[in-house]
């Protein structure tokens, strides 16, 4: 055994010793693959929609192992935005830790409230481990409270140092005007921050109710645009 | 009996609090109403000045946006039921392109102004973090309710809102 498979081994065993203490990981659902890259993928509120799992299935075939969250349907919480702050921060902490010790370049995705649970427990991972990920943000949900005609409040997420942050922003959103904003406290929780504009999409487009025929076949390329997006010279 | 009377306060309290709330509207203090610059889509420049004097809906919104688009009809039957009166429907739509919003307004027969905020200067400006979102101004240009989210506007609890900033001008008129 090479000395860097020993040193991914002891690490992989003092991971999963650390796990077996804590019993803690949230229930998530894997597609297996060879290559180098595992995508974490937190499903929004709404729960884990099926173009998501089709997605997740594609990029297995194209070497992208995927780990697929939902976090409402793990801890049984109601499918609202609320609900996402209740999410225990450490099983998050746990699941990213579990991620890094095997050793691929791994990615998280998080849709919509879903990006603060995950943006948490980044916090709270040590700085070398955060340097390890990339985020990539789907319309990221931070506000404490916005209401017409007051200031935006965005809920405390911890310090980002080193996080690499990538904002994917459907272009018809509400949150459009309000994007350069939300990079600005991104980046003042210490995250590298980019994004990029997903033009005529809008929120949610691969689970809405009345999809429009190009919103329909964009959730059927779900996997590029992930593929694309981990590629991207943010993340790589 | 002295629990029928706290009984009977609760209950007066709640309605009168639902009286306040229908339909989600939300009473403000007459509240500042910030600038509002924007042009039309014949490409004349407009201001909520142009309204002084008028009861003034001012609506946010959006074509992709479905609640805005389902409030549309009842914004344009409020607007032919009040005719003659002093009130102004006023449609900012948020951060699209004039091409989107012509294409949109192709299905629908609009009699009300539609201004255009393509890069999103006066939804920023009026804090406008979802669509719709509406105003409701008296006759001094000063924000009086707010509603997040769609309405009736030809109806309800919206329409008694309506009706009482306008009898606020009758009352100021005939004084």
């Amino acid at each position: 055994m090479g000395f860097d498979r020993m040193v991914k081994f002891l690490y992989a065993s003092a991971a999963l010793l650390a796990f077996g203490a804590q019993a803690a990981l949230p229930e998530y659902r894997s597609f297996p693959a060879e290559g180098a890259r595992l995508l974490l993928w937190v499903s929004a509120e709404r729960g884990r929609a099926e173009p998501e799992l089709r997605a997740a299935e594609k990029l297995a075939a194209q070497g992208v192992a995927v780990w697929s969250l939902d976090p409402a349907g793990a801890y049984f919480l109601p499918q609202l935005p609320s609900s996402m702050d209740a999410v225990p921060v450490e099983d998050v902490v746990d699941w990213l830790r579990a991620a890094l010790a095997g050793g691929k370049t791994v990615t998280v995705y998080a849709v919509a409230r879903a990006a603060v649970p995950v943006l948490r427990a980044a916090a709270r991972l040590a700085p070398v481990e955060r340097a390890r990920l990339c985020m990539l943000l789907m319309y990221p949900n931070l506000y404490a409270s916005a209401e017409a005609r007051d200031e935006i409040e965005y809920l405390d997420v911890g310090r980002l140092d080193g996080l690499r942050a990538r904002v994917l922003q459907p272009r018809r959103s509400a949150a459009t005007p309000w994007l350069p904003l939300q990079l600005e406290y991104l980046a003042g929780q210490g995250a590298q921050v980019s994004h990029v504009i997903l033009e005529d999409l809008r929120e949610g487009f691969w689970a809405r109710e009345t999809p429009m025929d190009h919103e329909i076949a964009e959730s059927r390329r779900l996997d590029a645009l992930l593929l694309r997006e981990m590629e991207s010279e943010a993340c790589r | 009996m002295q629990m029928n009377v706290w009984t009977k306060l609760a209950a007066l309290g709640l309605a009168l609090s639902l009286q306040a709330h229908g339909a989600g509207l939300e009473p403000r203090a007459k509240l500042e109403a910030p600038a509002m610059r924007a042009v039309d889509l014949q490409g004349q420049t407009r201001s909520l000045a142009d309204y002084r004097g008028k009861v003034v809906l001012l609506n946010f919104w959006a074509t992709w946006c479905p609640p805005c688009r389902h409030e549309m009809p009842s914004m344009e039957r409020l607007r032919r039921s009040m005719a003659g009166r002093p009130l102004e429907i006023v449609a900012v739509d948020s951060a699209e392109t004039p091409e989107e919003v012509q294409a949109y307004l192709k299905t629908l027969d609009l009699g009300f102004p539609i201004l255009l905020d393509p890069d999103g200067q006066n939804t920023r400006r009026w804090k406008v973090y979802a669509l719709p979102t509406s105003f409701l101004l008296d006759g001094d240009g000063r924000i009086r309710y707010v509603l997040k989210g769609g309405a009736e506007w030809d109806e309800g609890e919206a329409l008694q809102a309506i009706e009482a900033l306008l009898a606020e001008i009758g009352q100021s008129a005939g004084r």
